[in-house]
């Protein structure tokens, strides 16, 4: 037994002796490490693999920060807000602090609150104005515009376009984001002096629109304003197109993915429909054009939505702890706060009040296959803009 | 002429008479995704969890064989026929299997196969949807006052109406339709009489299953392909067969009809009720014939 004590206090004695070099690599700055929630399963996978791209490349291409290089982990919310908060919480139990990302506005909202618990950061582009709106919070930061400005930068340059356009009709999903988008589609219109000549509803669910498209044709339109996004909005335009309805009105998709989707549809269905966008590669800044240009040397494709507002919210989030000098949550936070920066839409900046990015919206115009100088030449840039509510309208109200 | 108002008396009667005409077009393709579903459940009484997989699976196939040959019409052939096989293949060395065990059982190995499906449609094709563009001779609409109609669905009604009428002749009028029905009366009475049942069941399955790949080629120009629309597909079809009966060929043309001329008229009286009406009216039917319309205890 002696024995065995003696051997025990030898180890113990030998570990204290050995600590200080163990210990110095864990004073010696522990790497960042951003957690990106990406849908990497389920049905929005599509979307989480392109932005998964971007957070990678973002943290890959980013120099030493705090004395290390930065990490990068993925959390895969499948789609599903409930699996995304219980990895999360998870995730902020094991000292988890940074994260980006978040397809669906439903699974943001939830993550954004058990972030703000935790007391770290959030960078999202999902779409719900709650987001930066009543259901705001420190913690979390939103990319993407919001649908009043999405309306805005469409339905106004639209109008200004082809002025003798006076009549709209609107297909809408009965949720959320369709009735916002709705509320202030009608809110330009009265302002433009444009007759809202019918609305169809459809649930979230639905796939088959030909009841709703005979609706619109019975309206009589000259503009047919679709409000529907992803999987409905493809199968929407589809549909109309083959019930002719692009020979006999003018169609704009306020709120589409971007390239990712348009390459889904082709240029068949796209030429001459308006489409508004949240990013598109083809515009014209040193940022864009170098992301772009890394895009396709590391993954050889042409960069899109998902993965651009992945990759700059990942790179904003580096850039503000960098700012910090510090992984205080509370601290990179307000770093972040009003922060200018280069982004991929141009001059972009994080507005204190609501945390919303202010970035321009694009619309584009399809293009005929015939007129496309390259594989991904979907579209042709007809107007950018900022536009996001101010003053007495930011619904947000900061705790 | 004034064009016609939705709100003017004459306009609603058309836009109602339109709707009538749409909620046929897609009464018939209801019919279609839902009468394979039916004749397996009808003679097999196993229930196909993954009819929406091989719908997908008929989709994706219209798509690949388009790109492959340009051909539609060598397409239509083909992708039922590459669906069917599959089917046979596996009814021979998975389904048959299961057969004897409580529909519990069915339902699990057939949801794992619809998610096979799926996960191979994606490693396949990605998971990014495809568009299928409509056949050249079937392009354009015809004009009917102020509507247009696709030609591409008038002549969807037309086949489905078509391959309908052969199915009838199929199963009323031939030796192999009669064993068929007689078989979902007794399985065991057909065997006795010498009849090869493990090989009617086997062609029986390739044909329910073939049907749901013609039902997939068939909507792909008007819903390209997704690796996620089977799970959909598949609650369509459950809609249609409950209402019509389970195994009733008749009840699927009927509970097709019926469910596409709801959603259809739904969608001018009740927009967002539309989708919903589609349960409703299963809701109705259930409560006034339990096992559907043309269904036997």
């Amino acid at each position: 037994m002696k024995r065995r004590s003696f051997l025990k206090s030898g180890l113990a004695a030998t570990s204290l002796l050995a600590a200080p070099s163990m210990l110095k690599p864990a004073f010696a700055a522990a790497p960042v490490t951003i957690h990106g929630l990406k849908s990497m399963s389920g049905a929005f996978a599509s979307y989480g693999q392109f932005a998964e791209m971007g957070s990678k490349l973002a943290v890959q291409d980013f120099g030493p920060l705090l004395g290390a290089k930065p990490e990068y982990v993925t959390i895969d919310t499948e789609g599903n807000p409930g699996k995304a908060v219980r990895k999360v919480q998870e995730a902020i139990q094991g000292g988890a602090k940074f994260f980006d990302g978040c397809t669906l506005s439903s699974t943001a909202l939830a993550v954004g609150k058990e972030v703000a618990k935790g007391g770290g950061v959030f960078m999202t582009p999902a779409g719900a104005d709650e987001i930066t709106g009543t259901e705001c919070n420190a913690s979390t930061f939103r990319w993407t515009v919001p649908t009043y400005g999405a309306i805005q930068e469409t339905v106004r340059p639209l109008f200004k376009a082809e002025p003798k356009k006076k009549k709209w009709y609107t297909i809408t999903p009965q949720y959320v984001f369709g009735d916002a988008l709705l509320t202030a589609a009608k809110d330009v219109f009265k302002d433009l002096g444009i007759e809202h000549v019918g609305n169809s509803y459809h649930s979230t669910q639905e796939q088959e629109f030909s009841g709703y498209l005979t609706n619109a044709m019975a309206a009589q339109p000259d503009v047919l304003l679709i409000l529907n996004f992803g999987g409905q909005a493809s199968n929407c335009l589809r549909q109309a197109i083959s019930f002719g309805l692009k020979k006999q009105m003018t169609i704009l998709i306020a709120w589409t993915a971007g390239l990712d989707w348009f390459q889904s549809l082709g240029p068949d269905l796209l030429e001459g429909v308006y489409l508004g966008a949240q990013y598109w590669h083809q515009v014209d800044n040193p940022t864009n054009n170098a992301l772009v240009k890394r895009v396709k040397e590391v993954y050889g494709i042409t960069a899109n939505y998902p993965l651009a507002a992945d990759y700059i919210g990942t790179k904003v989030i580096l850039e503000a702890i960098k700012k910090a000098g510090s992984t205080d949550g509370k601290a990179v936070a307000k770093a972040m706060e009003g922060m200018s920066y280069d982004g991929p839409t141009g001059k972009e900046m994080i507005r204190a009040q609501d945390h919303q990015v202010i970035k321009d919206y694009y619309l584009l115009k399809g293009k005929a296959k015939s007129e496309m100088k390259d594989a991904d030449d979907y579209a042709t840039l007809i107007s950018s803009g900022q536009s996001f509510p101010q003053g007495d309208k930011i619904a947000c109200k900061m705790v | 002429m004034p064009p016609l108002r939705p709100n003017s008396g004459c306009g609603m009667l058309n836009l109602y008479l339109f709707q009538i005409l749409n909620g046929l077009g897609l009464g018939m393709i209801y019919f279609l995704i839902s009468v394979g579903l039916t004749i397996i459940f009808g003679l097999l009484n196993f229930v196909n969890f993954a009819h929406g997989g091989f719908f997908m699976l008929g989709c994706y196939l219209c798509y690949a064989l388009l790109q492959l040959t340009g051909q539609f019409w060598l397409t239509l052939l083909l992708g039922p026929l590459i669906v069917a096989a599959l089917a046979w293949v596996m009814e021979k060395t998975l389904i048959r299997r299961i057969y004897h065990l409580p529909h519990t059982f069915h339902i699990l190995v057939t949801v794992g196969v619809a998610l096979i499906l799926q996960e191979s449609a994606i490693i396949v094709w990605g998971p990014i949807g495809k568009s299928i563009p409509i056949p050249e001779a079937l392009q354009g609409v015809v004009i009917m006052g102020k509507f247009a109609y696709p030609k591409y669905r008038l002549f969807l009604i037309l086949f489905s109406a078509a391959i309908g009428f052969i199915l009838w002749l199929l199963l009323e009028r031939t030796r192999f339709g009669a064993l068929v029905r007689a078989g979902s009366e007794s399985t065991e009475m057909v065997s006795l009489l010498g009849t090869n049942i493990y090989k009617l069941f086997s062609l029986t399955f390739a044909l329910g299953v073939g049907l749901a790949g013609l039902a997939g080629v068939l909507s792909g120009p008007i819903r390209g392909a997704q690796p996620f629309m089977g799970p959909e597909v598949l609650g369509i079809a459950f809609v249609v067969v409950v209402i019509g009966g389970m195994g009733s060929f008749l009840g699927a043309l009927v509970g097709g009809l019926l469910i596409g001329l709801v959603q259809s008229l739904m969608t001018t009286i009740w927009p967002e009720g539309a989708s919903l009406m589609i349960y409703g009216a299963m809701a109705a039917v259930i409560l006034l014939r339990p096992y559907g319309l043309f269904g036997r205890a």
